[in-house]
C-alpha cells in the first residue's frame, strides 16, 4: 500500500533550506534531488493560523472565515474569538481520506486542536491550553505520545519571551527531539497510510535568535555566542529527517513543507498611535508611556479606525450603522478606505524615508469573504517591520517589539519538497501554491479532487 | 419531549448488519449500532459528557493561551 510522509516545518525559510544551509542539510537535499522542490507561496496573511488549515483545505482565509489567530465574531468592539478547530467548517484532506477509508496520523498540525474524530489519530497543536484536556483523538494516545517521548511530549516550548537563551535553545531541542521521535515510531509502525506532523522549532528559533544569525540585522554582532544558533538548528532538523527516512520504505512518498518563510524585521509601526497621531483614533485618556490599547478607552465618537498588532496589521473601520457607535457615513466607506490607504502607503521610517508599506483589501484577495474581515490588511514595509497594537508615549517606531526581544517577521514563501517512490519524478513548476498541497494529496491517493479546492495538484 | 429519534441509514448497509448481528448476542441492528455509537461517542468525549464540555476553553484557559500567543509575537 503506497503512503505518504508529510514533515512540516513551520516557518522554514527557502533561502536558509535550498541556498545558504543547502549543504549542511543533506538529508533534504537528496530529497530535493529525488524529487521536485520549490518556494511556496503561502496565504495573505502568512501566518500559521491561517496557513495550515489553508494548505489542508485548499481554500484562503476569506472561504475559512478566518483572518489569522484572534477574530471579530461580530462588529461589536469587543468580542473577539481564537480560530481554533471549533472554528474550521471545511474538510481538511484527513476527512476525505477517512471517506475513503484511509487512516491518518497527524501531529501538532496547527488548528487541529480540540481534536475531532477521523479514521487514524491525530494529537493537537500549541493552541492547546494544557495537557489535562482532552487533546488527542482518540484520548489514550496522549499517553502512548508522553511514553514515547520521554514522559513528556512537548507541544511547543513555553516562557518563549525569557532572556534565558540558552535554556530557550535547550527547550527547543528537546521539544523537536521528542517530536521527532513520536513520528518516527508511528511512521515505523506502519499502521496509517497519511502521515503528517508539524514541528513548531524553526519558527520559535527564527523569531528568538534571527539578531544573532543575520548579518543584515542592524543588531547582528559578528562573532556573538548565538551566531550559528539557527543554521546547527537547521542542521538537527535535517539530521532528524534522515532517522526519519531510514524508517520509509520504497513505497513512501515524502513531502516536506512549511507555511511560510522569515525575514529581517527592522522594527515594529505602534500602529494605534499613528491612527491617534493622524487623527484616526481618539482616546478618553492618553497614556503617557507606550501601553496596551485598552478598547474602552477609545473614544468611538471620534474614532474612525483602530488596527490590531502582529506580524502584520489588521484595520478596522468604525462604520455608522455596522459598528454600535459608527461614525463614518457608509457613503463615504470608499473615499475614506482610498485615503487611509494613501495615508499608510506613505509611512515612513524614523529617518523619513518610505518603507514600501502594501495594503491588502480582503474583497480583492479572497475568493469569499466570511466572518468579519478586516476592512484592510497592512504590511508595514512588505512585513519588514511588524505591527504593535500599544498606544501612547508618541512614538510610532518602536525597535524592541511590545511584547519582548523579537527580529524576524514572516515571509510570504515557504519551502515545497516532493519525493515520489520509485524515483517517479513529477514535472517541476515555475511556482506552487499552499493550496496546491492538498489537491496533490488526495491525487497521490488516487482520490478525486474536490471542485471546490482552489488548488491543483502538482502530480 | 420525544427521548428516541429516527435516523435513515442506506439499506444494502442496514442488510449488510442484519447478518452480522444474527447469532451474535445483539437482538437487532438497531441495538448494534447504538452500542457501536455509543463507544465511539463515549471514546471520542474521554468521558465529558458533551462535546462543548470537551472542546470548551475556561476563562483561565483563554487568558493562557492569550499571553502565549502574545509572547509568540502572534497579537
Amino acid at each position: 500500500m503506497k503512503k505518504l510522509v508529510v514533515i512540516g516545518l513551520d516557518c522554514a525559510e527557502p533561502s536558509l533550506v535550498f541556498e545558504q544551509f543547502a549543504d549542511l542539510m543533506p538529508n533534504i537535499s537528496r530529497l530535493r534531488a529525488q524529487g521536485i522542490w520549490g518556494p511556496l507561496r503561502s496565504t495573505d496573511p502568512p501566518i500559521t493560523v491561517p496557513a495550515w488549515t489553508a494548505m489542508m483545505t485548499s481554500k484562503d482565509p476569506g472561504q475559512l472565515g478566518f483572518y489569522g489567530f484572534r477574530n471579530r465574531s461580530d462588529h461589536g468592539y469587543k468580542d473577539l474569538f481564537f480560530a481554533n478547530n471549533e472554528y474550521v467548517k471545511e474538510k481538511r484532506v484527513w476527512a476525505y481520506l477517512s471517506r475513503a477509508r484511509l487512516s491518518t496520523f497527524a501531529l501538532s498540525v496547527p488548528q487541529t486542536y480540540p481534536p475531532k474524530p477521523l479514521r487514524g489519530a491525530i494529537a493537537g497543536c500549541f493552541l492547546t491550553p494544557n495537557k489535562d484536556v482532552v487533546w488527542t483523538y482518540p484520548p489514550e494516545l496522549a499517553g502512548q505520545l508522553d511514553a514515547l517521548a520521554d514522559g513528556d511530549y512537548i507541544i511547543d516550548v513555553k516562557d518563549f519571551r525569557t532572556d534565558n537563551k540558552d535554556w530557550l535553545l535547550e527547550q527547543i531541542y528537546k521539544m523537536t527531539e521528542r517530536r521527532f521521535k513520536v513520528f518516527r515510531e508511528f511512521v515505523r509502525r506502519g499502521e496509517h497510510d497519511f502521515y503528517m506532523m508539524v514541528e513548531m522549532g524553526i519558527d520559535r528559533i527564527h523569531h528568538a535568535f534571527w539578531r544573532f544569525h543575520d548579518k543584515k540585522h542592524r543588531l547582528f554582532e559578528p562573532g556573538n555566542k548565538y551566531e550559528f544558533a539557527i543554521r546547527d538548528y537547521y542542521k538537527y532538523v535535517d539530521d532528524r529527517v534522515g532517522e526519519l527516512l531510514q524508517v520509509i520504505d520504497g513505497e513512501t512518498a515524502v513531502m516536506v513543507v512549511s507555511d511560510h518563510g522569515a525575514q529581517t524585521m527592522h522594527g515594529a509601526i505602534c500602529v494605534n498611535e499613528w491612527l491617534r497621531q493622524k487623527g484616526y483614533l481618539k482616546l478618553k485618556q492618553i497614556p503617557d508611556q507606550p501601553s496596551k490599547m485598552k478598547m474602552d478607552n477609545i473614544d468611538w465618537s471620534g474614532t474612525k479606525a483602530w488596527g490590531e498588532g502582529g506580524y502584520y496589521s489588521r484595520i478596522f473601520f468604525n462604520v455608522k450603522g455596522r459598528e454600535p457607535e459608527g461614525i463614518i457615513e457608509p457613503s463615504e466607506y470608499a473615499t475614506f478606505r482610498d485615503q487611509i490607504q494613501k495615508d499608510f502607503e506613505a509611512i515612513p521610517d524614523e529617518k523619513g524615508v518610505n518603507i514600501g508599506t502594501v495594503v491588502l483589501r480582503p474583497e480583492k484577495i479572497y475568493r469569499e469573504v466570511k466572518g468579519v474581515a478586516p476592512d484592510l490588511i497592512v504590511y508595514f514595509g512588505d512585513l519588514n517591520w511588524r505591527s504593535a497594537g500599544t498606544i501612547g508615549g508618541g512614538q510610532i517606531h518602536i525597535f524592541e517589539n511590545d511584547t519582548g526581544p523579537d527580529d524576524a517577521n514572516h515571509a510570504r514563501h515557504g519551502i515545497f519538497v516532493l519525493s515520489l517512490p520509485g524515483g517517479a519524478k513529477p514535472t517541476a513548476r515555475p511556482a506552487y501554491s499552499i493550496y496546491d498541497i492538498a489537491p496533490t494529496i488526495l491525487r497521490y491517493f488516487d482520490l478525486e479532487v474536490p471542485a471546490d479546492m482552489i488548488g491543483k495538484s502538482i502530480i | 419531549m420525544e427521548n428516541k429519534v429516527t435516523i435513515k441509514i442506506p439499506r444494502p448497509l442496514y442488510e449488510k448488519i442484519q447478518v452480522l448481528v444474527a447469532d451474535s448476542g445483539f437482538s437487532s441492528p438497531t441495538e448494534f449500532i447504538v452500542y457501536i455509537l455509543r463507544d465511539l461517542v463515549g471514546e471520542q468525549m474521554g468521558g465529558k459528557t458533551t462535546a462543548k464540555e470537551a472542546g470548551e476553553l475556561t476563562g483561565d484557559e483563554i487568558a493562557a493561551i492569550k499571553q502565549r500567543l502574545r509572547n509568540l509575537g502572534y497579537l
